[in-house]
């Protein structure tokens, strides 16, 4: 009798939970759906993604802590990045991305690891040839290149995405491609970040051919928000350089280094450290050379800080400015 | 002429002795002692520096609120469900083991009011006890949220942020600190935690053993958060790994029918961690798909314990 009441329990509660179920079974399908088209819900995790989780990461993930688990996972991780692992830290990024891929910092993260990590571990690894050392490179840079745009899908509103991409191919350290890194940072022009802001403008004035467009993005950035902009030397430094492009249209505004800088010296200085930017970084030089030696001329600058005579070795900060100058006067005062 | 005395089908006052009885029972078990360590985890992740954050906390300080809240959330979720399970679980062999039960149902107490009671109880319990692990999140958050716009402030005004921008980007920090849509998080996981207690409650009804009853609950808290996966199988399409064959298509259908669906509440309380937009509509329609879980749970409990024989 008793065990005929556990049965008939069994059944009718079987039944009740199946026929209950039944009706709620629309509606929850359409709230979890709406609530994943409003990015509330994660996305259902790949298949095989599943086979590559842990037994830790699956437990937490059945129980319900998916992002703690990421959490977790992704200070784990920072294992491999010490070690060199980079395929297994590979993993366990697609592991976390898949646990919380509407957090863009892991997607950032993983693409920092990848991208530039594990390229530069390549490219300095004394153990390869030098072609397996360049195919390596390349192809931790794709990697964090597709873990970037990847992220983006899920985080299209991610700024640090779109920047650390564009920083990636512009690194002089790496293998720039700057048309890569415009893309990147083309997304960026309108940015809350002055900096990010500013980065388009930065890279096509390294391209040959973009000077037209190079000066059009000063002028639009100048317009924009002058005060900010004109706080930055290469910024203000563009402004007259890409002014004085000679294939500008007529009529077109050249800024002129009085009303650009405070003044004579700042110019100066600003245009001195310029130099290091033509000769390594490419950037477009426009009339460099005939500004420069205006200002010589109009400063009496000493030959220790003419680009002319003494090759710059590092940047002109204005104390050393200050000295040099203070040793010019000594020098010239009679003894 | 003789007077039977009539006892009524339900009644609130015998539920909240029932309740308050449960309440007495629990906190003498010592269960709030559990909020010292949690206490000492929130006030404690304050002040932990992630190795990865070093350098980019100025730049990302969502991402360290975020972690704060995810951590302080997982524990709350993990504490109240697992409570949910414990508790109810020992509840009814408890009161068989020291006889209270026998005189409590002597006495006119309908077995509904009993059962009710006791969830009643023990959700009070969690209740009480995500309060306090509330209150302590919100402060430690509050510090926390406030330190981060100070250092953020400070990065955007050297970057040269115009105002407008940088009132922006403060409220976006102020929205992943003490929020509303944050305490939506928190009712997510309080609300889960009755469903898991009322699933315990109707196991520990015809169960034999707390251990099966503890065991059987913890099953069903994790197959409720893949409950979905199955779900969707019957819903969509299969993007990937081909058409379900009849066996995965009556596991799907199995699991989808019988079992609650807890990552409806888990994606709440992650929108909420993310400060995604969770609405009040959302909020109500969770809770009434509580009412109708626990609703069905106590209601085949009840079928289950009426003509128990104890």
């Amino acid at each position: 009798m008793r065990r005929f009441k556990t049965t008939r329990n069994l059944v009718v509660i079987a039944l009740v939970l199946a026929g209950t179920g039944y009706l709620r079974l629309p509606k929850e399908q359409r709230f979890m759906e709406d609530l994943r088209e409003r990015k509330i819900a994660h996305p259902q995790i790949d298949p095989e993604i599943w086979s590559k989780m842990g037994q830790t990461s699956l437990a937490g993930t059945f129980g319900g802590l998916r992002s703690v688990m990421a959490s977790f996972m992704s200070i784990g991780a920072f294992d491999h990045f010490e070690n060199n692992d980079w395929y297994e830290l590979e993993k366990d990024y697609e592991v976390i991305t898949a646990l919380d891929p509407y957090n863009s910092f892991y997607w950032d993260t993983a693409g920092w690891h990848l991208g530039w990590n594990a390229a530069s571990w390549a490219r300095r690894n004394q153990d390869f040839s030098r072609a397996k050392r360049r195919l390596f490179e390349m192809e931790f840079l794709e990697k964090g290149d597709a873990i970037y745009r990847e992220g983006l899908k899920y985080n299209p509103a991610s700024e640090d995405l779109w920047y650390e991409m564009g920083a990636m191919w512009s690194n002089e350290f790496k293998r720039p491609n700057l048309e890569r890194a415009a893309d990147a940072f083309k997304m960026l022009r309108n940015s809350r970040n002055p900096v990010y802001r500013r980065r388009y403008l930065f890279t096509i004035a390294r391209i040959p051919g973009k000077e037209i467009e190079a000066y059009q993005e000063v002028m639009r950035l100048f317009t924009q928000n002058p005060d900010i902009h004109l706080l930055t030397p290469k910024f203000r430094v563009l402004l007259v350089i890409l002014g004085s492009n000679p294939e500008l249209p007529d009529g077109k505004l050249r800024p002129q280094i009085d009303p650009v800088f405070d003044s004579l010296e700042i110019a100066y200085r600003d245009l001195y450290n310029y130099w290091a930017r033509i000769k390594f970084d490419s950037y477009y030089a426009g009339n460099y050379n005939l500004l420069m030696k205006q200002l010589i001329d109009k400063l009496n600058v000493p030959d220790s800080l003419n680009p002319f005579i003494t090759e710059p070795k590092r940047p002109l900060y204005p104390k050393a400015w200050q000295t040099e100058l203070e040793k010019r006067d000594r020098d010239a005062s009679p003894q | 002429m003789s007077r039977r005395a009539s006892t009524s089908f339900f009644s609130l006052r015998r539920i909240l002795i029932v309740a308050q009885s449960t309440v007495t029972q629990l906190v003498r078990m010592k269960v709030f002692y559990f909020l010292a360590p949690v206490a000492l985890l929130f006030v404690g992740i304050q002040f932990f520096d992630l190795i990865w954050y070093q350098g980019a906390e100025t730049l990302e300080p969502e991402q360290e609120l975020r972690m704060h809240k995810n951590i302080c959330l997982g524990t709350m979720m993990v504490f109240s469900s697992m409570f949910g399970i414990v508790a109810t679980a020992l509840l009814i062999p408890g009161d068989i083991e020291d006889r209270t039960l026998y005189t409590i149902l002597c006495k006119p107490v309908p077995r509904l009011d009993y059962l009710v009671g006791k969830l009643v109880g023990v959700v009070a319990v969690i209740f009480i006890a995500m309060v306090v692990m509330d209150v302590l999140l919100v402060t430690t958050l509050h510090f926390r949220t406030e330190g981060k716009l100070v250092e953020a402030t400070q990065y955007m005004k050297k970057v040269g942020y115009p105002e407008v921008d940088l009132a922006a980007g403060r409220a976006e920090i102020a929205a992943h600190g003490p929020t509303l849509i944050l305490q939506y998080g928190v009712m997510a996981h309080f609300l889960k935690a009755s469903v898991i207690a009322a699933v315990a409650l109707l196991i520990s009804t015809f169960s034999t053993s707390t251990i099966f009853t503890i065991a059987t609950s913890s099953m069903i808290w994790i197959i409720g958060s893949f409950q979905s996966v199955a779900r969707e199988g019957l819903f969509n399409d299969p993007t990937s790994g081909g058409d379900p064959n009849m066996a995965e298509r009556i596991v799907n259908t199995f699991v989808s029918l019988v079992f609650p669906d807890f990552k409806l509440f888990e994606s709440i309380a992650d929108g909420a961690v993310r400060a995604e937009n969770v609405l009040q509509a959302d909020m109500i329609q969770l809770g009434g798909l509580t009412a109708i879980y626990v609703g069905i749970y106590v209601v085949l409990s009840w079928f289950v314990f009426s003509d128990k024989e104890f």
